[in-house]
């Protein structure tokens, strides 16, 4: 489903942040990325979701070279994979419902879907009862939660997670990732980028390990990877 | 576009343009007065145009022959004014029709004309010439003094020329004073739409990850210009049409013999002009900070 070669991302002459990366991903996967600040996680899921470019090598999803991609066929790639961030970008001007119907209104849904998927993503990270609260009226997992409905509303294939937990205690990190799990179980691909190790270790897992931008590691059933 | 979508980009314009406020009660603004003197002027110059096309499709200029000048000399200067470029008509009046059409104007008193007939004729030959574009008359006037077998010209200079150059003056003064105003308009529905575009921005940000096309999200910046320069279009031409009804009503009551074009007719010429051209500033000023500001 996602096949990555010989992949490189370089940020002017100095930074390699991706350096010869290859990567097949299959179809209902579950797959962390661990490795130090700076490793480049960020870059690689990055890439995927054609925020930029690589500097060399192709990426394949779901059968395309999205490095080929048109820039009028991006957004169409991006109905696809949903993307949930450390830092939560809710609307906070805007109910949780409004939020997470916000993904399918600006794709243009009809009005009849809408309606019927908003409460049903609501029920499966549930926060059907908060549907009518601000974000800043809600706790940190809550709205990282809120997040991962808005993400998946739309129904992707794929699921990709820059560092979901980093700004949560460990008891709602858990819950997060458990949550992430069971979206993974439902049929979708999920991709965690991740700093937390006991998190890892948990779910025992396949660990991809980045250093310095070259993959160093790829175990299925994997633990937290550190070197040093 | 489908009416959903329509719907939603009217929407977020109508919020945004309220969510600025006075930034866009100062594009609308600055639109409206720039359209109601451009307005103004049109009022003004329909009006005016009227009452000199009369004077205009008269001005012609009369050609009297050199009374000294041979049959060679004549048959030259007829071929030179019939080939001349800016010469609509060149026509022939010879003494004898001058005479007989002075004698019709003076009507019962054509009598005083006894005896001036045949070789005692005080009257020359001459010709009419009209210039295709009446504004172009003094210049062909100077040109033709030139040529041979003219006795002397006669084109009304002292009327025609200041009343020319005046109308000429005027619409230059209105260009310029209006593309100053036009610029203004456009830069500032400009600077209004990238204040939206920076209030905006978290949302646009959203917007792409989830996957909106690029005219999705482009669009309610455009609608919002769109509504700034539409609004500001019809102010003008309301302001114009009350304010052009009561000049009617005033100049029909004490300046009886001018009359002025119906109100529903310039309004109706007020609406093809101004609402595109309202439009027209607005989505431009848009689509320049959309360009410059919105990185999709
Ligand atoms: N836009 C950019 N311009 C220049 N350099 C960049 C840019 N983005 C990332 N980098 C560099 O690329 C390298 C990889 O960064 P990346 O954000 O992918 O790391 P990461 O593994 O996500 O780190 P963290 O765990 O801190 O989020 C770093 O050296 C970073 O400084
Ligand atoms: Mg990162």
């Amino acid at each position: 489903m996602i096949e990555i070669n010989h992949l490189y991302k370089e940020y002017g002459k100095d930074v390699q942040a991706l350096n010869d990366i290859n990567l097949v991903i299959d179809r209902g996967e579950f797959v962390f990325i661990v490795g130090t600040s700076g490793a480049g996680k960020s870059t690689l899921l990055r890439m995927m979701i054609r925020e930029s470019l690589p500097t060399k090598g192709s990426i394949k999803i779901f059968g395309r070279d999205i490095t080929r991609l048109k820039n009028r066929e991006v957004p169409y790639l991006r109905r696809n994979i949903g993307v949930v961030f450390q830092d939560f970008r809710l609307l906070n001007d805007r109910n949780v419902y409004e939020n997470v119907a916000f993904t399918l209104r600006v794709i243009g849904s009809p009005t009849k879907e809408i309606r019927k998927r908003v409460p049903h993503a609501l029920e499966l990270v549930r926060l059907k009862d908060k549907a009518y609260k601000k974000p800043d009226q809600l706790s940190g997992g809550e709205q990282q939660r809120v997040c991962v409905a808005r993400a998946l509303v739309n129904r992707p294939a794929v699921l990709l997670a820059d560092e979901p937990t980093g700004n949560l205690d460990p008891g709602t990190s858990m819950e997060i990732m458990n949550l992430l799990h069971d979206i993974n179980i439902r049929g979708a691909t999920v991709i965690v980028a991740t700093h937390a190790k006991e998190v890892v270790d948990h779910f025992q897992k396949r660990v991809v390990v980045l250093e310095d931008g070259r993959l160093i590691s790829d175990q299925e059933r994997g633990v937290y990877f550190n070197a040093h | 576009m489908h009416i959903r979508s329509l719907l939603y980009f009217l929407g977020e314009a109508l919020k945004s343009i309220v969510r600025n406020g006075w930034m866009s009660i100062a594009s609308t603004g600055v639109v409206a007065i720039t359209l109601l003197i451009l307005g103004s002027f049109m009022v003004l110059s329909v009006n005016v145009n009227l009452v000199t096309q009369d004077i205009k499709e008269q001005v012609q200029i009369a050609l009297y022959i050199d009374e000294s000048a041979d049959e060679e000399t004549r048959a030259e200067l007829e071929r030179m004014l019939i080939r001349h470029p800016q010469l609509e008509q060149v026509r022939f009046v010879s003494k004898e029709d001058a005479l007989t059409r002075l004698k019709q104007q003076l009507g019962d008193r054509a009598y005083l004309l006894e005896g001036y007939e045949d070789l005692d004729n005080p009257l020359r030959d001459s010709y009419e010439l009209r210039t295709i574009i009446p504004e172009d008359i003094s210049d062909v006037a100077r040109e033709v003094s030139n040529y041979p077998g003219v006795g002397y010209l006669d084109y009304g200079s002292q009327v025609v020329d200041p009343l020319f150059q005046f109308t000429g003056l005027l619409r230059w003064i209105g260009l310029v004073f209006m593309a100053g105003l036009a610029v203004t308009a456009i830069f500032l529905i400009a600077h209004t739409i990238r204040l939206t575009v920076y209030i905006r921005r978290k949302e646009i940000m959203i917007m792409k990850y989830v996957g909106a096309t690029d005219w999705f999200i482009r669009w309610p910046f455009i609608f919002e210009g769109l509504i700034l320069g539409l609004s500001g279009a019809v102010i003008p031409i309301i302001i114009l049409f009350y304010s052009y009804q009561v000049a009617d009503v005033w100049m029909q009551s004490n300046i009886v013999f001018i009359a002025l074009i119906p109100p529903h007719e310039i309004i109706n010429e007020m609406v093809k002009i101004l609402i595109p051209l309202g439009i027209a500033l607005g989505v431009l000023g848009s689509f320049i900070s959309v360009r410059r500001f919105l990185k999709v």
